[in-house]
Parts: structure tokens; sequence; C-alpha cells
């Protein structure tokens, strides 16, 4: 430990031999670490906001009947679960389970009288699915629906109303297939507007009651039961849990219901792992060089300590540890800059602007994950190590006679 | 480190050549040559005489094509890299032409590099530190960096790294080349009081007619041969 400390006081003072390209070598690790730090701390925001999004949206679990994951339905609800009160009753029995909220999906016409148009609805719980959906549902005008309003009422995308003519109070009247495949109508109130910030979903999307939809439909079935959990860690044994006390029923997780959510994660791990790995490879580049100048340099010296009867392997340790200081410098300073502008972002906040087929732009934040922070510093360490090793291995091997002789 | 009998270093028949291109250069040719504890040798010729080459054999810091070199003793030839670096840390002091002091340590820090290499416990590190620092006159520059002290000081620091182990062979090659004749003088007279106060051998390679005159034998080297020794 001794010796080792002396080697490391050796590699310090030879890294303040050259002061200009050392501080050059450590601002390029510590950009380099910063960089990676920012753009793995805003992937992970993402993620982290997409995740609860899609968790929000769905439920962290969802149950159905196994035909209804995998197969298309001939009419409405043909692969529906029923005896919904005794399913609720069993799932909110386990610990970790806070909310069960059943949803009917289905498909039909809205109309005002003069103008109908295709909407893509939902049968929720007033009660349980505005309080569970939280920030992730902006309500434009109007109120969520009610349960115990007096007649049935809707809300609608912004996009659709707009496409209606339709506000907050106004009448509107749904069509759709019932379960036995006649048509069947109801007249609604509209209670509200919503928007997803998805145009797609806005122009399209109408939530009504369960009890609307399955009074429309003919039914007393529901399409799935969102399962929301205390936490987004109990997701994975929740559904061990609940698969084993279910077996007649499949239980997905929100993962797997979130296609834009895998799709995005897909995107982002590419775009970033690439922006990673031109990140490392410019830091190794700079630190070899860096150490490949400062070892050309003291050739001669190297040959007079191996003269005195230095091993290569304890030249290569300090002239790796000296490579390591640099790295671990420019660490620290890249972690302090990361931290810094992640504050920052809390402080002035930042728009991003919509992504592609988002009509809203969302917060530029960055998450300080200590794990993340860990592994980029250690990378740093590591990357800047190896790289004055490979370099530093050629020169401690030179026979002493030529090291010497080297001007 | 030096056996009871017998030289230190004993060269018999050794032979070294370099290839420069197509040319082949022999630089030693059939070299005998014993070196006895505590003895001041000279070797002298003109360039290309092969002196540096024998004082690299000499140092283990080179190997011969033929003939035999032992240490102590102990034949060398056939030992591997490590074992050569490990026998010069114990055996072996060396002082250059110029100095190759570490630059980024302190005069003290210089002195006891070769301890510390050695694994020498730290108290008596620092106790033979001070003590040969005082010895070569330079106590008060032990927290000095050689670029702060003159050309005879840092050749004063570089005698006392290369005797702090008590080595049984010094090789110096050109020792007094980059000192003015006055401070010349007192680096051999160091070099030789210090060499007898620690019981080592010196190899030196000089030009210095100073220096030869002082020594207990010059071994005269021409064409990569020993023309006449002892002198």
């Amino acid at each position: 430990m001794r010796a080792l400390l002396t080697w490391l006081k050796f590699a310090w003072h030879n890294t303040l031999r050259n002061r200009r390209r050392s501080l050059v070598t450590v601002s390029i690790v510590a950009l380099g670490a910063a960089g990676m730090l920012l753009a793995g701390g805003f992937a992970l925001y993402t993620y982290e906001s997409l995740a609860e999004a899609s968790a929000r949206d769905s439920g962290h679990l969802v149950l159905g009947t196994p035909a209804q994951f995998d197969r298309d339905e001939d009419v409405p609800l043909q692969h529906g679960l029923s005896g919904v009160q005794q399913l609720r009753a069993t799932l909110l029995a386990d610990p970790a389970v806070r909310h069960v909220l059943p949803r009917v999906a289905f498909t039909g016409l809205i109309s005002n009288g003069d103008k109908s148009t295709v909407m893509l609805a939902a049968g929720v719980d007033p009660d349980g699915e505005f309080t569970v959906k939280g920030p992730f549902l902006t309500v434009t005008a109007g109120k969520t629906l009610a349960a115990d309003a007096a007649q049935p009422q809707v809300m609608l995308g912004a996009d659709l109303a707009r496409n209606l003519k339709a506000r907050p109070g106004d009448s509107l009247t749904l069509l759709a297939s019932t379960t036995e495949g006649a048509m069947n109508a109801v007249d609604v109130v509209v209670a509200g507007l919503f928007t997803t910030g998805v145009p797609e979903v806005d122009k399209r999307m109408v939530y009504t009651s369960i009890a609307t939809a399955q009074q429309l439909l003919v039914t007393d079935k529901v399409s799935t039961l969102g399962v929301f959990l205390d936490r987004m860690e109990a997701t994975e044994p929740a559904r061990q849990r609940l698969a084993a006390q279910l077996p007649q029923l499949a239980v997905q997780t929100w993962e797997e219901q979130a296609a834009f959510y895998r799709a995005v994660r897909n995107l982002y791990n590419r775009i970033f792992g690439a922006l990673g790995l031109i990140i490392a490879v410019i830091v190794v580049s700079v630190v070899a060089n860096a150490m490949a100048m400062a070892i050309i340099e003291r050739t001669r010296e190297i040959g007079a300590l191996r003269a005195l009867g230095t091993l290569p392997s304890q030249l290569l340790c300090t002239l790796g540890l000296e490579g390591a200081l640099l790295g671990g410098a420019g660490a620290l300073l890249g972690a302090a800059l990361a931290l810094a502008i992640s504050a920052l972002l809390h402080v002035f906040p930042m728009d991003m602007p919509p992504p592609p087929g988002r009509s809203v732009g969302y917060p530029l934040l960055v998450t300080v994950d200590a794990s993340m922070y860990a592994v980029v510093m250690s990378l740093m360490l590591l990357l800047t190590l190896t790289a004055s090793l490979l370099v530093a291995r050629k020169t401690v091997r030179l026979p002493v006679v030529d090291a010497l002789a080297h001007t | 480190m030096s056996p009871q009998n017998g030289p230190v270093l004993r060269l018999a028949g050794v032979h070294k050549h370099y290839q420069l291109g197509a040319h082949r250069i022999d630089a030693l040719r059939g070299v005998d040559l014993d070196v006895q504890a505590g003895e001041l040798l000279a070797l002298t010729g003109p360039s290309g005489s092969g002196k540096s080459t024998l004082l690299n054999l000499c140092g283990l810091i080179d190997t011969p094509d033929a003939g035999d070199i032992e240490l102590n003793g102990q034949p060398v030839n056939a030992l591997d890299e490590t074992a050569r670096t490990l026998l010069r840390r114990d055996a072996l002091g060396f002082v250059f032409q110029n100095f190759n002091l570490i630059p980024v340590m302190t005069v003290a820090e210089n002195v006891d590099y070769p301890l510390f290499l050695a694994d020498v416990p730290p108290a008596e590190r620092r106790a033979r530190v001070a003590a040969q620092l005082a010895a070569v006159g330079l106590a008060e520059h032990a927290h000095h960096r050689p670029d702060a002290l003159s050309g005879g000081q840092r050749q004063r620091v570089a005698i006392a790294r290369a005797l702090i182990k008590r080595p049984s062979l010094v090789i110096a090659d050109e020792p007094t080349a980059s000192l003015d004749s006055h401070t010349a003088e007192q680096v051999l007279a160091l070099m030789r009081e210090r060499g007898r106060a620690e019981g080592a051998a010196f190899v030196i390679a000089t030009h210095d007619n100073r220096l030869t005159a002082r020594c207990d034998r010059v071994v005269n080297l021409l064409d990569g041969r020993i023309q006449c020794a002892p002198c």
C-alpha cells in the first residue's frame, strides 16, 4: 500500500510536468463524462416519464382472457371478462394493489345530428380513472366524467370535439354494434374535452363511463381490468403472484402494452449508445495521444529508471496511474458539470419541442442516477487507464540501452 | 554484495556486434576483464572503440553475442530480463554523463529511489538517505528539485543515488564530461572517497586524463579489444 502511494505520488508529479497538456486532457475527459451523463440522464428521464405515463394509462398490470390479447373479436367483447366484482375483490386483496379499474374498449360512430364520425371509445370508472391518470391527461375544457351524473356523459378528444363542433354541455349520440351484432345508440352529454398530446388520438378518442358503454353494447362484460400498484418496481413480482393466483386469465405488464415506450427506448438506446461509443473513442484517443507525448518525452528517463532496477510492471503501474489520475480528475469534473447542468434545468425549466406525432413538447429534464454516475466515472477511469497502459507498454519494454540513447 | 573471494565482475571472451543496415560493426572482439572489489577502473579509448558497449555489458543493460559475464560469481548470460533487472537493482549503481536524475523528485527522493525499489523499511531509508546526502555535502538541498542544483551538485546526487544501496559495482559513463574542471576534480574525489567508504568497485568510461590518473587501473580499448591492462 505504501509502495502504491509512492507510485501514485510519482504519477501525480508527472501529470503536473506539462500542465497545459494535462489540463486539455482533463477537460476533454470532463466534457466526455458530462456529455455521457447528461445524455444518459435525459434518456433515463424520458424512459421514466414514458413508463409512468404508460403505467397510468393501462395500469401496471392488465388482466384479461388470453384470447383478449392474442385474437381479434368478431363482435364487441367477444373475449371480454365477466364476474368483474368478484375479480376486483380478489385483486384488491393483494398488498401491492392500490386500484383495479375495469375498461371497455369499443369502436363506433359519434354524431352531433348533422355529422357522424368514427370514434375509438373507452368505458372507464369515472372515480378511479382520472385519479390515476393524474397529469398525463390534460382537460382543456369542462370537467372529467362524474360517477353520479343524471345523464350518460362523454369526454371528447379536443380535435374530435372541434370536428363535431361540440363543447361541454352539448348533446351527442353514440352508435355501436352490440355484443349480439345489432346496432344500438345512446344519447350523451359532453362533460369535458381533453388532449393526450397525440393528435391522432385526440381526433378519435372518447371516454365514457363503464355503465354507459355496457348499456350501449348491451353487456355486463368488460374488456380488461387495469391493476394499479403502489410502485413500478412491484410490477414483476405482482405479475407472477397474480398469474399464479388466476391461471385462467392472462396477465400482461404495462411494458407489454406500451409499444410507444418500447419503440422510444429502442431508438434512444441506439442513439445514446452510439453517442457514448463516439465519446469513448474520443477520450481514449485524446488520453492515448497525451500519454504518448508524455512517455516519448521521458523515454531516456524511463531507460534510467529501468537501469536502476525498476521493473517494466512497476513503470506500467505508475504510467497507468498517471492516465487514471487524468481520467479520474476529468470524470470528477465531468460529474460536477453534469450535476450543475441538471440542477440548472430544474431551476430554469426548458421545454423540448414536440416529438414527431405529438402536439405538445415536454420538459427538458435530466435524471441524476447514482449508479449511472458510478458507471460513467468508472468507465472514464478504465478508458484512461487502458489508453495509458496501451501506449506505455511498448516504451517500458524497450531495451534499456535504446531507451537511454533516445534523444 | 561481493563474494568473499574472486572478482566482483568477470568478463571472459566477450563479443558483441551491431548491424547497421548492411554493415556489421564488431564493437567487442573477445574481451577478458576482471574487476576486483573496491577497485576504481578507468575504461579509456577513442570514440567507437567499444567503451560504451563494454560499459553496457558490465551494467547488465545489454547482452553479449558470445562469452561469459559473471557478477559476484553469478553467471548472468542466461538470466531473463526480470532477473537481470533485479540484479541491477540489488548489486549495481549507475552514474550517467547527463545525471539522469528524476526531475519531479526532490534530491532526497532521487537518492531514496533505489532503497524504495529494494523495499527497505522507511525508517532505515530516511536515515541512510540523510547520511548519504551529508556525505556528499548536499544535506541542505535534500528538498530541492534537481533543476535547482548546479551540474556538480547534480552529479553528487547521482553518486549518492548510485551508492545508497551499497552496490558491489558502480557503472559510470563519462561522469565528468558535463562538468567544469574544478567541479570534475571534486566529483572524482568524491567518487573515490565514497566508493572506498561503501566498498564499491567503479568501472568508469572516460576521456578525462585527470580522472584516469586517480584510478587504480586503466584499461584502454581499441577496435573492440583491450590494449593494455593494467597500465
